[in-house]
């Protein structure tokens, strides 16, 4: 038997498959929505940036991580570094999203679970918005925050530099420091949360295009979870 | 494979034949049997070398804690590399760590003054690590302070001096610092007999009323300092006692201390009468004293003994009529009193007999549990039986003093006359295994972990009193000479030299690496190292203020590079001053100080630590003040002001 193509079957004519192949979607469609939360939320707890100096007098070199949640490692160091240079102090950054981090990432988990469980045909893509929107919203806020503390550099510092945008990826040179910054845990999970949910969204495509009620089917959509109707058989 | 290639070298250098070319690569001169050549090195030169070379970044795998002497300091020094890693200021003033110089361990250093007088140094002779089941524990290193009698606790995980006692009954001593195998006890014991509290008697009464004394003081572990409410002391006579070791394993809850005097001379006073050196060596013996201090401290509980000065004190008649001590001649004002590894076996130097004296543990105690004793002496201490006590006697040459051991069964003692380290088998006394000589008058002597349990052997350091021609001249007052013997192989073979240049050494021990586990900053930010707490007068950043109350001026400043917060501060004439510094670094090594100009003032800053420094503003003007470090690119613009506005009139 040859796999149907879903989306290329016409919608006032569905294709009927049998339960065995509905089930097996479905599950394939849970299963990676729940692993993509999961990922999510477990991103949480991890660094999503890491930057690196090292520099002859700190031959450990010093480490900054920055999460959802805030930032972490050498921080005292690097902003005592960082005031030679007239620049602001990390505590001063994404004050707000650091206070949101966490609600963020569980509202991104929520509605990605009800878009896909409870959002009909027309909805159902929705969830792709927090699942793209929580890694690429990241990137985008870190660099502003970076831009931002490169150009608002005190004027009344002891060392003098031109407004500069730091490295967010690769390697760089400040002074006598060389910098690295590079996407580490936190990042690949939420891109794997990400990719999971895309996928699932695709996959429950499929699904509402071989549904029997696909024709009438408006904003909501119960079958993916609990009931196949009688004549999908 | 550099091992091959060192003994390649070697194997060619070694022959008579000329130096083989250079290996193809090296520079003309920059090989190894060319620099040997040049600089007039031996093979034997080229072996110490590459036992003891320790490469930069690389790092040693033991240290040594060696005093100060009348330095009043400890000197920490790595092996096998032998550089000197830190002095620790302990019983007087030292401007790098700043210690004693107007901040907080002000505080420790006068716990050490009494009755009045301020001590500015001491005369460090005896450092003991903690012990835990009769091996270094590395939490703490106590030593004792001979000129005044004092005992200081030295705490490793900062590498701080935490606490000062003053032994509140005796002038001086010599058996201490010691440690129980499980640090219950620092035993400090007396050296020169004087009436007890530093009251006046005449000579005419040294019978009667000069005595000595052994302090156990009792050590609280959680605390890291001495409970000196739980102290407590043995009276003993005024026979000049000296050093001293605590029974281990076998002999755990026992003491033995040497003596030197027991024909109590005390000089000629100018009369013609023969001096000290001769009246204190008229008879062939004096008195090794056993103490069994489980006893003394059963008396103790049951509130026998009085108070003296603050401190209970067992009697000396009480002692003695409940054998809590017993004497047992000992070859005449004999040196060092070293327990073996087993516990077994207490190894008395004659110092002035060739020989070193094995007493045998088994045989003490057996004689004290049957009550077999030669008689008593004048103050009714029972006396056992020389030939009865010991295991036997080793001939060992001109002026044995201390011994030490290592893992294999042998004894090295320090031969002060000969100049000579030998070593020999304490379990089987015959000849001994081996002499080296060592330059010059070796004192003490110290081995890896060689007085604990289980000694690990491989090193072992001759503590020179004298370094005559071994450096390069530098004045009429020489530096001591530490000498690192390696006794690993057949042959004891001597690796480095390495001189001394503040204070006389004593005593030292040497203590695997591995079992340091010192702090890197102080945590959390405005801890006060001599509390090991946040201090309350700790400052955050932006909180920083001066507060005037009358003529009293507290500032509350942080430290953090490159600069002071406040960096000026105004009082009056005559106002008191309290400075609340609080580091707010937080990276290793990102040390600052404080010094002010003219007020002898100097603190260290190290990260997160916190000091306090009051004065007296007595003298108007304007006083700098300034970060004594090379802390970062801007350290000469770390300071600031302090403006003392005259008085009117």
């Amino acid at each position: 038997m040859s796999t149907p193509l879903a989306v290329t079957a016409p919608r006032s004519a569905p294709v009927l498959h049998p339960q065995a192949w509905l089930r097996k979607r479905r599950v394939v469609v849970l299963g990676c929505t729940l692993l993509g939360v999961l990922l999510f939320a477990a991103s949480y707890a991890f660094p999503y940036w890491e930057f690196k100096l090292v520099a002859p007098q700190y031959p450990k070199g010093l480490l900054l991580h920055i999460s959802l949640t805030g930032i972490t490692g050498d921080v005292s160091e690097i902003d005592i570094l960082n005031h030679y240079i007239g620049m602001r102090t990390m505590s001063d950054a994404a004050s707000l999203e650091k206070a949101m981090g966490g609600y963020l990432v569980t509202l991104a988990a929520l509605s990605i679970l009800v878009g896909l469980v409870a959002a009909g045909k027309r909805l159902g893509w929705l969830g792709l918005i927090p699942a793209l929107g929580l890694p690429i919203g990241f990137i985008l806020d870190v660099v502003y925050w970076m831009y931002t503390f490169g150009h608002t550099l005190h004027e009344d510092a002891p060392l003098h530099f031109e407004p500069f945008m730091p490295v967010i990826v690769g390697a760089g040179t400040i002074g006598q420091f060389h910098t690295t910054a590079y996407p580490t845990w936190g990042f690949w999970m939420s891109i794997a949360g990400a990719l999971l949910v895309s996928v699932a969204v695709m996959m429950r495509k499929s699904i509402c295009d071989a549904c029997p009620s696909h024709a009438a089917c408006g904003k909501h959509c119960t079958h993916l979870l609990v009931v196949v109707p009688k004549d999908a058989e | 494979m550099r091992l091959a290639i060192l003994t390649t070298l070697l194997a060619a250098c070694a022959g008579s034949a000329p130096a083989p070319d250079a290996p193809t690569g090296a520079a003309p001169g920059q090989d190894l049997a060319s620099i040997m050549k040049d600089r007039g090195l031996n093979e034997a030169d080229i072996l110490a070398a590459a036992k003891t070379y320790t490469p930069s970044g690389k790092h040693d795998e033991y240290v040594i804690f060696a005093s100060g002497g009348h330095g009043g300091n400890i000197i920490t020094i790595g092996v096998p590399s032998m550089r000197i890693l830190k002095y620790i200021a302990v019983f007087g003033a030292e401007p790098w760590q700043g210690y004693g110089l107007g901040g907080e361990s002000d505080k420790i250093l006068a716990e050490g003054n009494q009755g009045g007088k301020v001590i500015n140094w001491g005369d460090v002779h005896h450092p003991n690590l903690s012990e835990t089941n009769g091996d270094y524990d590395g939490k703490f290193i106590f030593v004792n302070d001979k000129a005044n009698a004092r005992v200081a606790v030295v705490d490793l995980a900062d590498f701080n001096t935490k606490q000062i006692v003053k032994n509140p009954l005796v002038m001086s001593d010599h058996g201490g610092a010691f440690v129980t195998p499980n640090t219950e006890y620092v035993v400090e014991s007396s050296q020169y007999a004087a009436p007890l509290a530093n009251v006046y008697a005449p000579l005419s009464d040294y019978d009667a009323k000069y005595r000595g004394a052994a302090v156990f003081w009792k050590f609280d572990k959680e605390k890291g300092r001495i409970d000196q409410e739980a102290s407590w002391a043995i009276e003993l006579p005024p026979y000049g006692q000296d050093l001293a070791d605590a029974g281990k394993l076998v002999s755990d809850g026992w003491v033995f201390i040497n003596s030197w005097n027991t024909e109590r001379g005390f000089g000629s006073g100018g009369t013609g009468q023969p001096p000290l050196e001769a009246t204190a060596t008229k008879n062939d013996t004096d008195y090794l004293h056993v103490i069994n201090y489980k006893a003394a401290e059963k008396l103790i509980a049951e509130g026998k003994g009085e108070v003296i000065n603050g401190m209970r004190v067992l009697p000396l008649a009480l002692v003695a009529s409940e054998h809590v001590l017993t004497f047992i001649p000992e070859p005449k004002s004999p040196h060092g009193c070293d327990v073996t590894p087993d516990g077994t076996g207490i190894v008395v130097g004659g110092k002035l007999d060739t020989h070193t004296t094995v007493f045998e543990f088994s045989k003490i105690k057996a004689l004290i549990e049957k009550g077999e004793y030669t008689g008593v002496d004048a103050y009714g201490v029972s006396v056992l039986d020389f030939q009865g006590s010991i295991r036997g006697q080793q001939e060992i040459g001109l002026g044995p003093l201390h011994t030490v051991f290592d893992d294999k069964g042998f004894a090295y003692t320090s031969v002060f006359l000969d100049s000579t380290v030998v070593k020999w088998d304490y379990n089987h006394l015959n000849q001994p295994v081996e002499s080296l000589s060592v330059q010059y008058n070796v004192g003490h002597i110290l081995a890896a972990e060689g007085d604990t349990v289980s000694p690990d052997g491989h090193w072992v350091v001759a503590m020179n009193k004298m370094a005559q021609d071994r450096f390069l001249p530098v004045g009429p007052l020489l530096p001591q000479n530490f000498q690192l013997i390696d006794v690993s192989g057949p042959k004891m073979q001597l690796t480095y030299d390495l001189p001394i240049p503040l204070g006389e050494p004593h005593y030292s021990q040497m203590i695997k690496a591995d079992k340091l586990h010192p702090i890197e900053i102080y945590t959390p930010i405005g801890t006060n190292p001599y509390t090991d707490s946040v201090d309350p007068g700790a400052v955050a950043s932006g909180k920083e203020r001066i507060e005037r109350n009358g003529t009293h001026v507290d500032v509350y400043m942080s430290v953090i590079r490159s600069h002071f917060a406040p960096d000026y501060i105004d009082v009056n004439q005559g106002d008191t001053v309290t400075l609340h510094l609080t580091s707010l670094e937080q990276a290793y090594d990102q040390t600052h100080g404080f010094a002010i100009d003219m007020y002898n003032v100097n603190v260290s800053m190290e990260p997160g630590k916190y000091e306090e420094i009051t004065f007296v503003a007595d003298r108007a003007g304007v006083f700098p003040f300034y970060c004594t470090e090379f802390c970062s690119a801007l350290h000469l613009e770390m300071m600031g002001y302090l403006l003392v506005k005259p008085t009117k009139g």
